[in-house]
């Protein structure tokens, strides 16, 4: 990691200023974020700031909200409660604070969570809750609630040659030419210990998650730092009845809804009056690249066939060359 | 909308008696397939509906920390913001049933986990002779009688907890005993119960299902009632799952038999006196306090 020094930013003198990129976005810190990539410095201009501050219990004049969240206007409160509370402004401007007896090594992972996600879409940035690999030079996403073996699926790519692009959250971004781009920002897995043993990833385990779960960073294979054009998404399911396992497109209304659904959080894309954003990449996307469903028996003992058929589907799409 | 809770301990008929939801809800003369049932949110413990309100990812909370914003969420899901679908105020029914195998209990700041009057409206309670209810637990758990009968008798039981290197994708659910969990949602006093017997509803299915969606104050025809019964009867239930398998079962029973009998008191061919024992000596005055009369002798009782 790289830490900048004094550029007017932190609570003292003392305070490391980290530059991260994020999703593409050049974002300082005066928090180190475990599991991401840092900048050198003076080779970006931060697009947001992450820095401790006061941040309130509630927000005035709130036009939404939920059990851990509110929205007034450009404010975003995040509420975790016995962790910390965040407030994002303007897609901008990330303040923490930590609730009374709370542990700091956790706030970490919810900034590069959550925290990052309503970044994002405070933004009007499309973000879906996937990890990515590279295949061919093309980004391909899996994507699906938690649990649903996003990170092992792209673990188990990773270690058979394919870069991971991103774990968990994925930004995408459309051109002027309506060429749709993913940008990787070199962070890590978070794998659980079920998971690191069935793949054997020992070796590559980094630190905990947080100190309370078997979960951990996992250092990938590979990684990329420039942005690639995206190449196909899989939306996972579980093979039980009556899904049959297989690879599967679905129509262009599905499509948009497999795409609004794995968006990461939908409440967000409602609450912040991205529908129609959604709806229009989701239909750019079907044409430039792809959306797919991908049925699986979830049990790693499967996983070699699973990548079989995903690597018998990229040549039939393009994106490898046929076998000889 | 009115939020129901279908409370059961597992393996009590709250499947079933979803499947007759299900039949009432259609109008058409071909059974509801079993596929079809909600798949989202069906379950108090489900984590996507957690994720989506919260906006977290309960993947990185600890289970004490998810039960603790579960009554904050329980009471955001009955107000009916799922927000998710587009045409979800037209197509929703006047009450909105949802299972729950949670005890009634209360969180480390005592506040109800189920969020009391702001979560539901009020709960229908399904029990079954839990001598009936070990077998089919041995048999969904695919493990021995003597350890579903031990996971009854445990006051500390619960489902999808205890191990913390994975993910499970339902919260844990605590279960105290076959006893604790009947009675931690009879003692409460925080919302209206309604309890039906299984060995009721085989009776008389028509009249007990009436009877609980009075309660509800779902209001639908007697026609459509028997008509419902008549769709959801359990050889139809076996006969899908034997054409399609059912999404709900256990992964090692995908194929298999998730519904297995459903009979009342098979546990007379089943059980060893012994295990009858055991679950007698341990819920006796539950049993009795249901109706469920014991057979063991005093005698026996104790050498069990």
């Amino acid at each position: 990691m790289h830490a900048l020094r004094n550029i007017g930013f932190g609570p003292g003198p003392e305070s490391k200023v980290h530059l991260y990129c994020v999703s593409g976005l050049a974002v300082a810190s005066d928090l180190a974020l475990p599991g991401l990539n840092g900048l050198e410095a003076g080779k970006a201009t931060p697009d947001a700031f992450v820095r401790a501050g006061t941040v309130p219990e509630a927000l005035d004049g709130a036009s939404a909200s939920g059990p851990t969240w509110q929205l007034a206007g450009k404010d975003f409160l995040l509420r975790i409660p016995g962790i910390a509370r965040f407030l994002l402004h303007d897609g901008r401007e990330i303040t923490y604070e930590a609730e009374a007896g709370s542990d700091a090594a956790d706030i970490p992972v919810f900034i590069l969570g959550t925290v990052f996600g309503i970044l994002l879409h405070q933004r009007k940035q499309i973000v879906l809750h996937a990890s990515a690999v590279q295949v061919g030079g093309r980004a391909i996403l899996f994507c699906g609630p938690s649990g649903a073996g996003k990170s092992s699926l792209a673990a188990a790519l990773s270690q058979r040659g394919y870069p991971l692009l991103t774990d968990d959250i994925c930004a995408i971004s459309i051109d002027a030419q309506g060429v749709p781009t993913v940008h990787p920002d070199g962070r890590q897995l978070k794998l659980w210990t079920q998971a690191i043993n069935r793949l054997d990833l020992g070796a590559s385990r980094g630190a905990r998650v947080r100190r309370q779960l078997e979960k951990f960073y996992v250092e990938p294979e590979g990684t990329r730092d420039e942005a690639v054009p995206l190449g196909a998404i899989y939306a996972l399911f579980d093979a039980r009845p009556p899904l049959e396992p297989g690879i599967e497109q679905p129509n262009a209304v599905e499509a948009a809804l497999l795409l609004r659904r794995n968006a990461y959080r939908p409440m967000l894309v409602h609450r912040l009056g991205q529908r129609a954003g959604y709806f229009h990449a989701a239909t750019t996307i079907a044409n430039a690249a792809g959306i797919y469903s991908l049925t699986r028996r979830l049990d790693f003992a499967d996983m070699p066939n699973v990548i079989g058929w995903l690597e018998q589907h990229w040549r039939g799409i393009g994106l490898m060359e046929k076998a000889a | 909308m009115r939020t129901i809770w279908l409370a059961s301990y597992p393996k009590s008929g709250n499947t079933w008696f979803r499947m007759l939801l299900a039949n009432l809800a259609s109008d058409s003369d071909t059974p509801a397939d079993i596929n079809e049932l909600p798949r989202r949110g069906h379950i108090a413990s489900s984590r996507e509906p957690f994720d989506h309100v919260t906006l977290l990812d309960s993947g990185l909370l600890t289970d004490d920390e998810i039960d603790s914003l579960r009554p904050l969420v329980h009471a955001e899901l009955a107000q009916g913001n799922l927000d998710d679908e587009d045409n979800i105020d037209t197509e929703a029914p006047p009450v909105h049933f949802i299972k729950t195998h949670d005890a009634y209990t209360r969180t480390v700041t005592g506040e109800p986990l189920l969020a009391g009057r702001l979560g539901a409206d009020g709960a229908i309670l399904i029990v079954r002779d839990p001598r009936d209810v070990a077998s089919s637990w041995a048999n969904h758990q695919s493990c021995s009688l003597d350890d579903a009968i031990t996971f009854m008798n445990s006051n500390n039981a619960e489902m999808s907890g205890g191990r913390r290197d994975r993910i499970f994708n339902q919260f844990r659910q605590i279960l105290p005993g076959w006893s604790g969990y009947i009675e931690s949602w009879l003692e409460q006093r925080d919302i209206p119960i309604h309890l039906v017997r299984y060995e009721d509803m085989k009776a008389d299915t028509a009249m007990s299902l009436a009877r609980a969606l009075a309660f509800a104050r779902y209001d639908v025809s007697l026609d459509a009632i028997k008509r419902a019964v008549r769709l959801a009867d359990f050889t139809e239930l076996q006969r899908q799952e034997r054409a399609k398998g059912f999404r709900e079962a256990p992964r090692a029973q995908r194929d298999g038999n998730f519904f297995r009998r459903g009979e009342a008191g098979a546990w007379r061919e089943e059980l060893t006196p012994e295990q009858v024992a055991r679950i007698e000596n341990e819920h006796a005055p539950m049993m009795r306090r249901l109706g469920y009369v014991p057979v063991t002798s005093g005698k026996r009782a104790i050498s069990g």
